[in-house]
């Protein structure tokens, strides 16, 4: 339990670094969704396989580039808590990637042929 | 000598006085302490159940603005209710110091360790800008370098240590970054000067001398980090073939736990940094770069330097040394720590004083991590006793060293008074370097010391 408040209050205390970059990206994601779930048509289902795959590409490259934005490197990666634990960061970017996308894929007119 | 308050029969609050802070501050103080709080309505399910705060009119004076003392403060002011709490500190700014090796190694910009003591202090708390200089606990009373005597019902001593550069005869602290002389202890600046140093010496080479003195220490890995870093440098600037390191160390040994000392030695030996021991450093010539060591048969050696890292002797500052509250015998004695039990970190003579962080008279632990684990026992205890109960909670002697082994790598060491490895995450190897203890170095362990801080962690 202690560990769990722990890392909750880091990550409190990381956002609060950061808070108007948080503020701003909730409030562009929030106008995205509004917007999409306003939008007659709009194609969730269709628009969730490329967020994903969006999402996929961002956690990939997140992966081979936060060890360098953070004055590391791939080659220190010696045990699996490193790898890991990277992969959580990649997946938490990946997450937030997909998000955004999600609602502006939904919002995309089909193509012809579709 | 003590005065708890019966919490049966608590008498009114006493206002405290407001500290004389402009407008914009106290605005700014608000705002930071209502993000402060934040996560702990957020996050209600995960903190331990709350109890109602003890209801005193105490007087409870801390002494030092440092990590400890600030935390205390904190938890204090939501523990006690009608409490009057006094902070003694002359110093306004609040340094992050387990981040002076990131600035003395060229990791971290200087500002990253530099902020406000009045961001972080609890609303309603007295501060008394000046320094102690004579504690008087057969009286209950702090007296001030301005003349001011301070009476207390229970006092938190949170003074930090007293770096004795003294102690070294020609040392000069501020020809730090001169003449390649470095020390990452003193400040902020120092730790830039010694990095602006540190950058001189890996472009040319030459010869590096790095010392550890005798005393107890704060943050014990510092010299064996900067050790790690100064050979990191050499190598990515390519100089390392030109170069020679040294590690002089006053001991018999470079770290006071067996297993990371001889972890780091063999580390050491494959690096090609070669450890003399018993080596005191007793005397500088800067100008002459040159650097005079006794060893224990009292034999003089003067070694030429390139560069040098001095990490100063360590003791408990004067007032604190020269009164009644420091040990009187045993181990602790000599550097005039403070005497408190080990584990209820309550002093063994005067019950109504209890001690925080690197001042405390007990085997290891001067970091912030020891801060971690310890300010929620002083502060428990503290009430306990307030209360008219015995002190129940004990504290094992956690700390907490994130060794840096190269730029980019470090190892997360956690172990206790006996010297045990205690990992906080059981999965994490202590003694393997690894990105993760890097990440947790560089970018986590800051966030971290700031929930401290404020009291939630």
């Amino acid at each position: 339990m202690y560990e769990v408040w722990l890392v909750l209050n880091i990550l409190w205390e990381i956002a609060l670094g950061i808070w108007p970059l948080l503020l701003g990206g909730i409030v562009m994601w929030g106008v995205l969704m509004v917007t999409a779930l306003r939008r007659p048509g709009a194609r969730w289902r269709a628009g969730m396989p490329l967020a994903l795959t969006a999402g996929a590409i961002v956690a990939v490259t997140a992966f081979l580039l936060v060890p360098g934005g953070t004055r590391s490197s791939l080659a220190e990666l010696s045990y699996w808590v490193d790898w890991a634990n990277l992969a959580a960061v990649a997946v938490g970017f990946g997450t937030v990637a997909a998000l955004i996308a999600w609602p502006l894929l939904a919002m995309r007119e089909p193509s012809r042929g579709t | 000598m003590i005065s708890p308050t019966n919490p049966k029969c608590p008498t009114a609050p006493t206002a405290p006085t407001a500290p004389t802070a402009p407008t914009a501050d106290l605005a700014r103080r608000r705002w930071l302490r209502a993000l402060a709080l934040a996560p702990a309505g957020g996050f209600a399910t995960v903190t331990a159940p709350s109890r109602a705060a003890t209801k005193s009119s105490a007087h409870i004076v801390i002494v030092g603005s440092g990590l400890g003392g600030i935390a205390v403060a904190n938890r204090l002011t939501r523990l006690l209710d009608g409490a009057r709490i006094t902070i003694i500190d002359r110093k306004e700014e609040h340094n992050y110091q387990p981040g002076y090796t990131l600035v003395a190694t060229g990791v971290w910009p200087v500002g990253k360790v530099q902020d406000r003591n009045i961001d972080y202090q609890p609303a309603g708390v007295q501060w008394i800008r000046d320094m102690a200089v004579a504690f008087e606990p057969a009286e209950n009373t702090v007296v001030t370098a301005g003349g001011q005597r301070v009476r207390y019902d229970f006092l938190v001593v949170a003074t930090g240590v007293h770096l004795d550069y003294a102690q070294i005869e020609g040392m000069d602290v501020s020809a730090i970054g001169r003449e390649g002389l470095t020390s990452v202890y003193p400040s902020p600046q120092a730790a830039q000067a010694t990095w602006a140093a540190m950058q001189d010496f890996a472009a040319r080479g030459g010869e590096a001398v790095m010392t550890l003195p005798a005393t107890p220490l704060k943050c014990a890995g510092a010299p064996l980090k900067m050790t790690f870093m100064l050979r990191d440098r050499l190598h990515r600037a390519g100089t390392l073939d030109r170069s020679k390191i040294t590690f002089e160390s006053a001991l018999a040994n470079v770290f006071g736990v067996k297993v990371v000392n001889d972890n780091v030695l063999a580390r050491w030996k494959t690096l090609g940094i070669d450890v003399a021991y018993t080596h005191k450093l007793v005397a500088l010539d800067i100008g002459g770069r040159r650097a005079t060591f006794t060893t224990p048969e009292g034999e003089r050696l003067e070694r030429p330097y390139d560069f040098l890292h001095v990490v100063p002797p360590m003791r408990a500052p004067d007032a604190l040394k020269n009164s009644a509250l420091a040990w009187q015998e045993g181990p602790f004695a000599a550097g005039g720590w403070l005497e408190v039990d080990k584990s209820s970190l309550q002093h063994r003579r005067f019950p109504n004083v209890f001690g925080i962080g690197d001042i405390n008279g007990t085997p290891r632990g001067k970091t912030a991590a020891t801060v971690k684990k310890s300010a929620p026992v002083v502060a428990h205890n503290l009430v306990e006793v307030i209360a008219g109960r015995a002190p129940d909670q004990n504290f094992d002697g956690y700390t907490s060293c994130p060794l840096i082994t190269r730029e980019g790598s470090a190892m997360l060491i956690e172990f206790d008074y006996e010297g045990r490895l205690t990992p906080t995450l059981p999965m994490v190897d202590p003694l393997h370097d690894s990105y993760f203890a890097w990440l947790m170095k560089y970018r986590m362990l800051k966030p971290a010391y700031m929930a401290v801080l404020k009291g939630r962690v």
